[in-house]
C-alpha cells in the first residue's frame, strides 16, 4: 500500500472506483474540479504489489478521499469538506481510510488555514459512522433528512481541527522562535467559482431549489460587449 | 453596407446578448427578430440570432445565418467572433482560430476575444500562438499577477523554462509590498518557479531558492518533498536523511520515503540486516503502519524472510485482514517465497484448528487462513482449483453468510472456465449485503462474463439514479462508467450482437473526448483559482489520456469487431464458400445463424426500446424548458455502426489513437498490422511489423504477419508504385 497525495492522470481509476463502490457519483470534471482547486487536500491507496500489465499501466487505486475547502461558508468560517471515501472492500481492515482522512486534515489546515471540517454520512452506514465518530472524533451536528437521492437521511458530521492547528503553531514557534504568529479570518478565501456542470455533488442538487446562478461572460464568449462585472457575482 | 442601429435598437441589441448570456434562448431570439425586422440586414443581430439557435441544438440553420451574416458584415468583429464561437463549439478548433484571428485583427483591443482565442490555443496545444496571445494579453493588463504566470506556463509548455523563469522573476521585483503569508497566489507561484528551477537542472539553486523564497509556503508537504529530493540529489546525505525521516513521521505509508532515506544513510542494497533495521524502527514508532512491516518482504530472504512473513500473516490472520493476500501475492515470483508463505499458511491453520467456537468472529483466525489458502490456491502462479474449492468450501461451512468467501467461490469457477456458476455464485454473494455496491457490481460484471447482458443492467439498476431519463444504462454512460461500458460491449460482441457492441466502444471513445474537453474552463480557472502545478500536470496528463487501459481495450476490442466484419463482407461478396481454408460448410452455417440471431435481438431491442421511449411522459423530459437540448441518440442500438460498408475506413478513428498513444503495445501493432494489409497500405502495414517484431519478434502472430506481408510482396500489382516496392523487398531480401 502506497498512501499519497491525488495526482490527475490518477483520476480515471479513482473514478472508477468510486462508481464501483458507492451510490453518489460524479463526471470527471468534478474530480479535475477538486485536483485542480484543491490539490493538497485529496489523497489515495495505491496497490503498489500489482505486477504492471502493459507499458501504460495505471497505479490501481484501492482507495481514495476526495476533499475540497467550502467556497463559501455560510458561518463565514473557513472549513473543508470530505466530499467522497471510499476503500475498495477487498482492502478492509487495513486502517487506509482514516490514514486517508489524517493526511486530508492535516493539509486542510496546513495550506488552507481550515478550522474545521465537515461530512456527510448515510445514517445506515454503521461501519463509516464508527469511524467518522470513534476513531476521528467527528461530531454529529445534525440529521439531513432525505439527503440522498434514494431518500436515505444523512447525518451531518464535523471535526474540530484546532489540535492540528495549536501543533503546527507550537512547531513554528519552536522553528521560528518568533512570536505567535496572528489569527487571521480570512485566510486563505477562494474567489473562483466552480466550472461548468461539474458533476453531482449531492449538495449541489440540493441547492438547486435557490436560483442557480448561471455562469455569463467569460464561459459563453461575448462577454465583453455587455456591461457586466463579473465580480459581482 | 452595414446597417446602424437606433438607440433603441442598440438598446435592444444589448438585451439580446444578455438573454444570450442567461440562456434565456426564446426571449432572445424574440428580440433579435424585433431588431431585424427593421434592419434586416444588421449583421450582428444576425449572428447573435445564430448563436442563439446553435444553442438550441439547430447546428445547420445557425452555420448558414452566420455565414449570410458575415457576407453582409465583413469588418465586423462580432460576425468574425461568433462564427469562431460556432466553429468551436463544434470542436472545429482550427477553423475557430482562423474566425477569432479575423475578429482580433478587426478588433485588436478586444480582451475578449484575445482570451477566446488564447484558451483555444492551449487547448489544441499551439504552444508558439498561446505566448504570442499570453503576450499581448501581459501588455495589456500588466498589473495583474495572472497574466505573469500565464505566460511564463506558455512559456513552459513551449519549452523556454528561461523565459518561463524570467517572466516569474521580473514580476516578483515589480512587486511593491510583501504579500501576506495566507496569499495563496503568491505561495503557489513561488512553488511553480521552483519546480521551473527544478526542470531546467539547476538542483543546486532550485534548493537555495526553496530553502529562501518557499520555506513559509502554504503547501508544506510539497515544501518537504522537494526539499528531500534535491538534497538527496545534491548528495548532501546527512540533511536528506533528516528531511525523509521528517516526511516519515507525516506518513509512514509512503514507500518513497523509505527509499529516500535508506539512499541517503548509504545503506547497501544487499545488507538485509540494516535494512530491516529501519524498517523495524518505524514499525516500532508507528505500530498501525503496515508498510513498515509489509516493505522488508519483498527483499528479505531465506530464514529472516520466513520469521518476517511468519509473523506479518499471523497478524493479518488474527485480525482478519481481508486484503492479506492481495497485499503477499506479488511475493510469489520468487518460488521459494511462495512456497514459504504456503507453508505458514498451513501452518497456522493447523495451530488454529479447533479454536474456531472460541472465536466469535468468522473472517478472522481460521477463517481468515482458509480463506487466504483459498485464494493462494486460485491464483495463477500457484494454481490449484480443486485445492481453492475445497478451502474456499471449509471456509463457507464456517460462515455461510460471508460475502468475501462467496466472492472467492464465484472467482474459482470463473477460473474453471465455468462463466454461468461463477455468475451465479457471485450474484448468490451479492444477495448476502445488497447495501454494497462493490459485491453488487462484481455480479454484474460476472453476469456479463456470462453474456447476460439484461440482467447485469438490471442489477446495476440496483444502484444507479432512479430518476434518470433513459435508465440504468443513460445513467452509467452519464457518469462514465467505463467498466460496464467496456464489459457490456464485449458481451455483445461475443453474442454476435456487431451493433450494439460498436455503440458500446464508440461510447467509450466519446467518453475521451469529453475527457479531453473537459480542460477547457481550466484553461481560465486555474489561473484564477492559482494553484498552477497541479495545471501544468493536468495538461501534461491530458496530452497522452489515451494511452489509458480504458481506451486501449475497448478501441482493440473495435478494431477487431471491423476486421471481422470485413472478413464477413468479403466473404459474403466472393460466395460464402469461395473464400478458403478457414471457412467450411458447419463454420458458415454457424456464422449465418448466429448474424440472424443477433439481428433478431437487434430488432428486437429497438422495438422494446421505441415502446418505452413512447411510454415516457414527454413533460418530464421537458420539465426544464429554454435548457440547451440534450441531443437524442439516433442510433442507439448502434444499428447504423454496424451497417457501415466500409468497416476498415471506421477503424481508424480506432486505430490512429491506439498507435499513436499506445505504440508499445504489440496486440495493437498487430492489430494495425491486420487493417492496413487489408487496406493495401504495404508501407503502414510494414510499420506495425516492425514495431511489434522489436517489441517481441518471438511472437506467434508477429512472425505469420511476416511470412503474410512477404506473401503480399512477392504479388504487388502495378498499382503499387515502384519506390515502395523498393522498401518493402528491401525487408525481405536478407
Amino acid at each position: 500500500m502506497d498512501i499519497r497525495v491525488l495526482r490527475p492522470s490518477d483520476i480515471p481509476l479513482i473514478q472508477h472506483a468510486n462508481i464501483e463502490n458507492l451510490p453518489e457519483n460524479y463526471f470527471l470534471k468534478y474530480y479535475l474540479y477538486h485536483a485542480l482547486s484543491w490539490p493538497q487536500l485529496s489523497y489515495v491507496a495505491v496497490d503498489v504489489s500489482r505486477p504492471a500489465k502493459s507499458a501504460y499501466d495505471y497505479p490501481k487505486i484501492v482507495g481514495y478521499v476526495l476533499a475540497k475547502m467550502e467556497e463559501e461558508p455560510t458561518d463565514g468560517v473557513q472549513h473543508g469538506h470530505i466530499t467522497s471515501l471510499s476503500v475498495m472492500r477487498t482492502h478492509r481492515r487495513l486502517g487506509i481510510a482514516e490514514k486517508l482522512m489524517r493526511q486530508s486534515q492535516q493539509a486542510m489546515v496546513e495550506t488552507f488555514g481550515a478550522h474545521y471540517v465537515s461530512l456527510h454520512v448515510r445514517v445506515s452506514n454503521a461501519a463509516a459512522i464508527h469511524l467518522y465518530r470513534d476513531t476521528l472524533g467527528f461530531k454529529t451536528e445534525k440529521t439531513e433528512a432525505k439527503y440522498y437521492a434514494d431518500g436515505e437521511d444523512a447525518y451531518c458530521m464535523k471535526l474540530d481541527l484546532s489540535p492540528i492547528r495549536e501543533a503546527i503553531q507550537k512547531e513554528q514557534l519552536e522553528e521560528n522562535g518568533e512570536k505567535k504568529p496572528e489569527e487571521k479570518g480570512s485566510e486563505g478565501v477562494d474567489e473562483g467559482e466552480a466550472v461548468g456542470d461539474v458533476g453531482r455533488d449531492p449538495e449541489q442538487d440540493k441547492k438547486e431549489d435557490k436560483t442557480v446562478k448561471v455562469k455569463v461572460g467569460r464561459g459563453l464568449g461575448v462577454g465583453e460587449l455587455v456591461e457586466r462585472d463579473e465580480s459581482k457575482h | 453596407m452595414p446597417q446602424t442601429l437606433s438607440t433603441r435598437e442598440a438598446n435592444l441589441f444589448r438585451t439580446v446578448i444578455r438573454h444570450y448570456e442567461e440562456k434565456q434562448y426564446k426571449r432572445g431570439l424574440k428580440a433579435a427578430e424585433q431588431i431585424l425586422k427593421k434592419n434586416p440586414k444588421h449583421g450582428d443581430t444576425m449572428s447573435m440570432k445564430a448563436l442563439i439557435m446553435n444553442s438550441q441544438g439547430k447546428t445547420e440553420e445557425a452555420f448558414a445565418l452566420a455565414k449570410e451574416a458575415l457576407t453582409i458584415d465583413m469588418k465586423s468583429h462580432i460576425c468574425w467572433h461568433v462564427y469562431g464561437i460556432l466553429y468551436r463549439q463544434h470542436k472545429n478548433f482550427d477553423e475557430a482560430i482562423k474566425a477569432y484571428k479575423f475578429a482580433l485583427k478587426l478588433e485588436p483591443e478586444s480582451q475578449q476575444i484575445q482570451r477566446d482565442l488564447a484558451v483555444l490555443q492551449v487547448q489544441i496545444r499551439d504552444y508558439q500562438g498561446y505566448v504570442q496571445s499570453r503576450f499581448a494579453m501581459l501588455k495589456a493588463k500588466p498589473h495583474l499577477r495572472q497574466n505573469w504566470t500565464a505566460l511564463a506556463i506558455a512559456y513552459q509548455l513551449e519549452g523556454s523554462l528561461e523565459q518561463a523563469e524570467n517572466i516569474l522573476t521580473t514580476y516578483e521585483k515589480s512587486m511593491t509590498n510583501v504579500p501576506l503569508k495566507t496569499d495563496q497566489e503568491h505561495s503557489e507561484a513561488l512553488l511553480y518557479k521552483n519546480t521551473i528551477i527544478a526542470e531546467r537542472g539547476d538542483i543546486q539553486r532550485a534548493l537555495e531558492h526553496l530553502e529562501s523564497d518557499c520555506k513559509n509556503c502554504l503547501d508544506r508537504l510539497a515544501v518537504m518533498e522537494m526539499r528531500a529530493r534535491y538534497l538527496g540529489q545534491l548528495n548532501r546525505k546527512e540533511e536528506a536523511a533528516k528531511a525523509w525521516r521528517a516526511l516519515l513521521d507525516r506518513n509512514p505509508e509512503h514507500p518513497e520515503y523509505y527509499k529516500g532515506l535508506i539512499e541517503a544513510l548509504e545503506i547497501d542494497e544487499k545488507d538485509e540486516a540494516a535494512l530491516k533495521a529501519i524498517y523495524d524502527e518505524y514499525a516500532a514508532k508507528y505500530p498501525r503502519s503496515d508498510a513498515a512491516k509489509r516493505l522488508p518482504l519483498n527483499f528479505l530472504t531465506g530464514d529472516s524472510f520466513k520469521a518476517a512473513a511468519k509473523s506479518y500473516l499471523t497478524n493479518m490472520l488474527d485480525r482478519g485482514v481481508p486484503s492479506v493476500f492481495a497485499n503477499l501475492k506479488h511475493l510469489y515470483s520468487d518460488e521459494a517465497k511462495k512456497a514459504a508463505v504456503l507453508a505458514l499458511a498451513e501452518e497456522y491453520l493447523k495451530e488454529h484448528k479447533g479454536s474456531e467456537q472460541a472465536n466469535g468472529d468468522s473472517s478472522k483466525g481460521v477463517g481468515a487462513a482458509l480463506y487466504f489458502l483459498a485464494q493462494h490456491y486460485n491464483y495463477h502462479l500457484s494454481r490449484d482449483l480443486a485445492k481453492a474449492m475445497e478451502y474456499v468450501e471449509q471456509a463457507i461451512e464456517l460462515d455461510p453468510k460471508n460475502v468475501d468467501f462467496h466472492m472467492t467461490k464465484a472467482r474459482i469457477f470463473k477460473h474453471q472456465g465455468d462463466t454461468a456458476k461463477a455468475s451465479e455464485a457471485m450474484d448468490h454473494a451479492r444477495r448476502l449485503d445488497t447495501k454494497d455496491r462493490y459485491i453488487n457490481s462484481k455480479a454484474a460484471k460476472y453476469q456479463l462474463r456470462n453474456n447476460e447482458n439484461e440482467k447485469a443492467l438490471e442489477t446495476m439498476g440496483l444502484f444507479t439514479r432512479a430518476e434518470t431519463v433513459g435508465g440504468p444504462l443513460a445513467d452509467l454512460t452519464d457518469m462514465q462508467c467505463m467498466w460496464f461500458l467496456t464489459e457490456d460491449g464485449e458481451a455483445w460482441q461475443r453474442r454476435g450482437n456487431t451493433g450494439l457492441a460498436l455503440k458500446r466502444f464508440t461510447t467509450i471513445h466519446n467518453i475521451f473526448d469529453i475527457w479531453q474537453e473537459d480542460q477547457f474552463d481550466f484553461h481560465s480557472f486555474s489561473l484564477r483559482k492559482g494553484q498552477i502545478r497541479a495545471y501544468v500536470d493536468m495538461i501534461r496528463w491530458e496530452d497522452s489520456i489515451r494511452e489509458h487501459p480504458f481506451y486501449f481495450r475497448a478501441a482493440l476490442d473495435a478494431v477487431k469487431l471491423y476486421l471481422d466484419m470485413f472478413e464477413k463482407q468479403q466473404a459474403a461478396a466472393n460466395g460464402t464458400n469461395g473464400t478458403g481454408e478457414a471457412t467450411n460448410g458447419d463454420d458458415a452455417a454457424e456464422k449465418k445463424k448466429a448474424a440472424k440471431k443477433a439481428r433478431k435481438e437487434a430488432q428486437k431491442a429497438e422495438r422494446e426500446a421505441a415502446e418505452k421511449a413512447a411510454k415516457q411522459d414527454p413533460n418530464k423530459a421537458t420539465a426544464k424548458k429554454d435548457e440547451e437540448p440534450k441531443k437524442k441518440d439516433d442510433d442507439p442500438n448502434g444499428l447504423k455502426l454496424a451497417a457501415t460498408t466500409d468497416p476498415l475506413g471506421d477503424a481508424m478513428k480506432f486505430l490512429d489513437n491506439i498507435l499513436q498513444f499506445s505504440p508499445k503495445n504489440i496486440e495493437g501493432q498487430i492489430a494495425g498490422f491486420d487493417v492496413y494489409i487489408r487496406r493495401k497500405k504495404y508501407l503502414l502495414a510494414l510499420r506495425c511489423l516492425n514495431a511489434a517484431q522489436a517489441l517481441n519478434p518471438e511472437h506467434p502472430r508477429v512472425k505469420e504477419q511476416y511470412a503474410e506481408l512477404q506473401k503480399a510482396v512477392e504479388s504487388l500489382d502495378d498499382a503499387v508504385s515502384v519506390k515502395v516496392k523498393e522498401v518493402l523487398k528491401a525487408k525481405f531480401s536478407s
